[in-house]
């Protein structure tokens, strides 16, 4: 199936989604489908070791497209929830998700790329979110984003709407890596490992969740992840190894 | 032709007059042991409606066999008839209009069963057909609705009334032991009643019970089950540490058969209905199929006012959706019990 809004391909084992609109690969509700259908094939298949999220022509995205929206028609929330899904939905995928940000990822590109378990970029990369300026709120950033870089240095980027550069970025822990897409997508290959997907999707949830659990529920909570991880082939294969 | 698929059409609960908060039952039974009180003391339940004797400065009155049997006959009948009513009203029916009766139980033994002496004291019709599950544990809900439902499919028109009913208080034993306090803690009494029929128009607000699927555990078997204490002179229950993560391990199995059979995906899932099994279970279910807080939020809820009600538990969870009014037209829900085989059913449920 093709798609108007991205590019969506497998190459050796690793799942490619290039947003791709003209005028900055802009968010609107088809782009939200066909993530939603992506989404689909992403579960429903197999042999898949991790996803790629990028844009096209050297933007990552310029956020929402306000095209979808009319003064003079009443404001809908529903578009907002469906937008929030599809980013749970690609937080919560069975397989390790790497952004790799060349360009502007501004508003709801920058919600895009923290949804993600990496988040890579070019030199020429730059952050913002401006949405509070504009008077609306920059979706479930305002949950995610002072759990990556803390409460004050979240308050600061969402009230200023400051744009930061891709050193910043590093600097704050929104990406882990500047370097080309080449190289940056060749480290992240290596340094992912083996990516057990099993291991990979508990891990994620427990960190996800650990800002919100009690210990006494985050203990219960790892015994039955760790009980599912230690189940599966992948760490009996590890412990046949280092028998071998 | 589309099968015209049974239909859940009322509920009804009801639980013993007086309920317990968990912090407080081992001080009110003179329980000492630290190990046992931490028991009491974990969050996840908070209260319990049980018919428990009353207490003494020496601890609980004691209960002879045939005093707990007496009991559970007792209970049932309270709590049995006042469920069967709420839930005969939900679709302004009186006993006279059922059918078929089943009922479920899995804390005492009686013959003739529940369902006779129910359908004696309610005032059923001569004719009525009934059977009785018993012995089948936490799982059974879905081990009657599936006969159920399938007599209500191929007698379209008729109604159908199930009842799961539960006096875990009756198969209390108490000594000092941690086997004993593991299940002393967890379990509470309660009945459940849901009404069924398949009749052609839509005008009911309840899900239609599209299919089931089972997983049985034979490694597992001596897991959960009733042994004879011939000390106590008493049927005493035993729950095995691990067991909750075995049946959390196994729990995709049945639930991906009930999907792919109607083309479905876990992401098309609406609405989760699991068995109030304990925390332990809860987690292992959610962590294993990967359901969040929220989509077990009438399973905790219920363990939490409740504890463990063995095959009740499941209807209360429905109750509890119901009452939310969430659930809308089209919706897909599924039911999951866990219990002594060690098994796990699943129910297909379609609003």
């Amino acid at each position: 199936m093709t798609h108007d809004t991205l590019n969506f391909e497998i190459r050796d084992g690793v799942a490619f989604i290039r947003l791709n609109r003209p005028g900055g690969n802009c968010i609107n509700v088809q782009m939200v489908a066909d993530l939603t259908d992506v989404c689909d094939q992403l579960e429903d298949g197999e042999g898949v070791s991790h996803v790629v999220l990028q844009g096209a022509d050297g933007t990552f995205s310029k956020g929402v497209d306000f095209s979808d929206f009319h003064p003079s028609k009443p404001m809908d929330i529903h578009g907002f929830n469906k937008w929030e899904k599809i980013c749970r939905r690609l937080e919560r995928l069975p397989m390790t998700t790497v952004a790799m940000v060349d360009g502007p990822a501004i508003g709801g590109g920058f919600q895009l790329l923290l949804t993600c378990d990496l988040r890579l970029a070019t030199a020429r990369s730059s952050f913002q979110m401006p949405e509070v300026h504009m008077g609306f709120l920059p979706g479930m950033a305002t949950f995610r984003l002072a759990k990556y870089i803390g409460l004050g240095r979240a308050k600061r980027l969402m009230l200023t709407a400051e744009t930061i550069d891709a050193q910043a970025a590093l600097d704050l822990g929104i990406i882990d890596r500047i370097d080309s897409p080449e190289a940056a997508l060749a480290w992240a290959n290596e340094a992912l490992g083996p990516k057990h997907s099993v291991a990979v999707e508990l891990a994620r949830r427990l960190l996800n969740e650990s800002f919100s659990d009690s210990w006494e529920d985050a203990i219960g909570h790892f015994l039955a992840a760790q009980h599912r991880s230690i189940s599966q082939t992948a760490f009996l294969d590890t412990l046949k190894e280092r028998k071998d | 032709m589309t099968p015209l698929h049974a239909q859940i059409l009322s509920v009804g609960s009801a639980n013993p007059p007086r309920s317990y908060a968990q912090q407080s039952i081992p001080d009110l039974f003179g329980v000492d042991d630290p190990r046992i009180k931490a028991l009491f003391a974990a969050g996840h339940i908070e209260k319990r409606h049980l018919y428990l004797p009353e207490p003494t400065a020496n601890g609980p009155t004691p209960e002879s066999q045939s005093e707990l049997i007496e009991k559970h006959k007792r209970g049932a009948l309270e709590m049995g008839v006042q469920a069967i009513e709420k839930a005969l009203d939900g679709a302004s029916l009186s006993p006279q209009n059922i059918d078929y009766f089943c009922c479920i139980t899995t804390s005492g033994f009686l013959c003739p069963g529940l369902t006779a002496i129910l359908m004696k004291h309610m005032g059923f019709r001569e004719d009525c057909s009934r059977a009785d599950i018993v012995g089948m544990g936490c799982n059974a809900a879905l081990n009657g609705l599936n006969p159920v439902s399938s007599w209500a499919q191929a007698n379209p028109g008729k109604n159908a009334l199930m009842a799961c009913i539960e006096v875990n208080s009756a198969a209390y034993v108490f000594d000092t032991s941690l086997r004993t306090a593991i299940v002393n803690s967890l379990f509470g009494d309660g009945s459940a009643a849901i009404v069924i029929r398949a009749t052609p128009d839509d005008c009911a607000i309840g899900p239609r019970i599209h299919g089931f699927n089972s997983h049985i555990i034979p490694p597992a078997i001596d897991a959960m089950r009733f042994d004879w204490d011939s000390d106590a002179g008493k049927w005493s229950f035993f729950l095995d540490r691990d067991i909750p993560y075995v049946v959390g391990a196994h729990a995709e199995h049945p639930v991906n058969r009930l999907l792919k059979a109607h083309n479905l995906h876990l992401r098309d899932i609406n609405h989760w209905l699991v068995h109030s099994g304990g925390k332990k279970v809860i987690d292992a279910i959610k962590y294993n199929l990967g359901l969040t807080a929220h989509d077990v939020r009438h399973t905790t809820r219920i363990l939490r006012e409740y504890g463990n009600i063995s095959s009740a538990s499941v209807l209360f969870s429905y109750e509890s959706l119901v009452a939310e009014g969430k659930t809308r037209k089209g919706d897909w829900g599924v039911m999951m019990t866990m219990g002594p085989g060690s098994t796990i059913e699943t129910a297909l449920l379609r609003w």
